[in-house]
């Protein structure tokens, strides 16, 4: 029986064993590698930007856009989830409420790191399937036609976003059944009333899933021209597309520094720091909300200040560089989603979905965790490479952005942050 | 990082097996000590890793020790208990035991999944012990 009383620090929220610890060399190769590049990257690589969010990719046959943007099919896409969804919420209520029970794995695999996935393999997913969207739409698209002030921005998907990791990382019990239902039930209530208030500009700016869905998107090839046809293009140019809004690096921030913390509370010196200094559950919860909120908080100020270590622009566009190289942690932020969460996604999902489904007789295939060191290659490579793309991004944007004379030298504090960001990363998985 | 495979010996333990799984094992309180390098694979010695657990007056000993095991070795957690638990291992599959408030319980399994292994007291919400199994 699972009971609301346990303190337990369950890494991302479910049981189960979790990756292990990358070996010393391969952080070592890691970092070396990333320090090296980083380097090369600003001492030697081009000098003038080359990347071009205007930049037509090369179009796919015209048939692609055709089907893809079909009534038909958009229908189809948004009912099949919206019936997923139906038959989530009924397991959830229905199926044994205990260990086996498929929503928390529904919950922190599919949704959370599946649809990363999915948005990096073929663009941002969430809004053609948000079953609050269907809803919406079969509703008729009906709303008060409230206006949703520009100036809030990306902020209530900050808090969406918070209020997801800390129930992951945080709260007193993240497996609880009875604490997901509440967090979702809450999500939908919040996401349904803002689309019936504002329209569809509340899911786009407000639904923390859509807009890490847009957000992982922006590392994929495939995109649209200006004229709406689907195309496939340098992910490089498709980046600064990334809309800068009030609460963009916020956005990023709480998703790079909830990941390091998930490593980092997992540590034995974490562990015993919260155990030596908390009496209760609601102390033990306190610690680790403000443990959370400075590694949000370390990163959003790091790259805040980085972006804006830089000589010759006035006080106005100092006030945007932050906002404007925003995108440039995209790749950084999902190299350390996989990094982190690959196994867990492929073998948790096949779990998830076997539970789900009642699939009895199927097997989970541990295909990641039973070759360790395939593992620990894939997630220092994972992150060395969102780390370089991640500099590289930043290096171009520096270019189009800064003034002449200042762009080397403007551009080394990020520099510095981005490979500290890494070796935290590589030491993080490393086991701290 | 520690590397102390050591299991812990909280007490010279001996005595009938407990409630759940009678390992077969003798009760002798020998140290077992295992770490992957001297322990190869291929052919099966009779190790095992020992968990010694005291659980007495809502203190639970130790807490947040790092082992390491081999995968499908024997590993064996002895409790003695002065109130009633949970003991969750979230080894994949995972396993739960009940605790009884009693002294010499004990319980055995095997992990056959690589991977970081948390040794929980559900109720008391402590972490026993994160075994690293490779």
């Amino acid at each position: 029986m699972i009971t609301d009383r346990s303190v337990a620090v369950l890494a991302h929220g479910l049981g189960g064993s979790t990756d292990l610890p990358i070996p010393f060399t391969y952080a070592l190769i890691g970092a070396a590698w990333a320090l090296t590049l980083t380097f090369a990257v600003v001492a030697l690589a081009w000098r003038r930007p080359r990347f071009d969010p205007d930049k037509p990719g090369r179009p796919l046959p015209r048939w692609v856009t055709a089907v893809i943007d079909a009534p038909a099919a958009r229908w189809a896409a948004a009912i099949g989830a919206l019936l997923f969804a139906i038959w989530v919420a009924f397991a959830a209520f229905t199926f044994p409420q205990d260990a086996r029970n498929p929503l928390p794995g529904v919950f922190y695999v599919l949704m959370w790191v599946g649809l990363v996935a999915l948005s990096v393999a073929v663009g941002p997913v969430w809004r053609a399937i948000s079953p609050v969207r269907t809803v919406h739409r079969l509703l008729g698209e009906r709303s008060l036609g409230l206006r949703y002030p520009e100036s809030v921005g990306y902020w209530p998907t900050v808090l969406g976003l918070f209020a997801f990791v800390w129930l992951e990382l945080a709260s007193p019990n993240p497996r609880s059944l009875g604490a997901i239902k509440i967090w979702l039930l809450g999500y939908l209530a919040v996401t349904m009333a803002g689309a019936l208030c504002c329209g569809g500009r509340w899911c786009a700016r407000a639904d923390p899933f859509e807009v890490y869905s847009v957000v992982a998107s922006r590392l994929s090839a495939l995109r649209r021209n200006r004229n709406g046809r689907i195309a496939m293009g340098n992910p490089f140019n498709h980046l600064p597309s990334l809309p800068v809004r009030p609460g963009t690096v916020a956005v990023l921030a709480v998703l790079l520094g909830s990941t390091a913390f998930d490593s980092f509370s997992a540590t034995q010196q974490w562990r015993n720091f919260v155990d030596d200094h908390t009496g209760s559950t609601a102390t033990a919860t306190m610690l680790r909300t403000a443990g959370l909120l400075v590694f949000a908080g370390v990163v959003a100020v790091t790259f805040w200040l980085a972006a804006r270590t830089t000589g010759g622009v006035d006080r106005q566009r100092r006030l945007e560089l932050p906002g404007l190289m925003a995108h440039s942690l995209i790749p950084i932020v999902i190299g350390y989603v996989f990094a982190h969460y690959l196994a867990f996604l492929v073998e948790r999902g096949q779990q998830t979905i076997i539970s789900l489904f009642g699939l009895a007789d199927t097997q989970v295939h541990y295909v990641l965790s039973m070759h360790p060191s395939v593992l620990a290659t894939i997630k220092v490579g994972c992150v060395v490479a969102g780390h370089i793309a991640g500099v590289i991004a930043a290096h171009d944007s520096a270019l189009r952005l800064l003034p002449a004379g200042h762009q080397l030298t403007g551009q080394l504090a990020m520099m510095l942050v981005m490979v500290g960001y890494t070796f935290t990363g590589l030491y993080l998985l490393f086991g701290g | 990082m520690i590397l102390t495979a050591a299991a812990i010996i909280t007490a010279g333990c001996g005595g009938s097996n407990g409630s759940d799984s009678a390992s077969g094992s003798p009760s002798g309180s020998q140290p077992s000590s295992v770490s992957p390098s001297d322990m190869p694979n291929d052919q099966a010695p009779p190790t095992r890793l020992v968990i010694d657990v005291t659980l007495k007056g809502g203190e639970v000993t130790p807490t947040n020790e790092q082992l390491q095991a081999a995968v499908k070795e024997q590993i064996v957690i002895r409790v003695n208990s002065d109130a009633a638990d949970e003991l969750h291992v979230h080894s994949t599959p995972e396993h739960t035991y009940k605790v009884e408030a009693k002294p010499m319980q004990s319980f055995q399994f095997t992990v056959d999944v690589p991977g970081k292994v948390d040794v929980e007291l559900h109720q008391l919400g402590k972490t026993i012990a994160t075994i690293q199994v490779q």
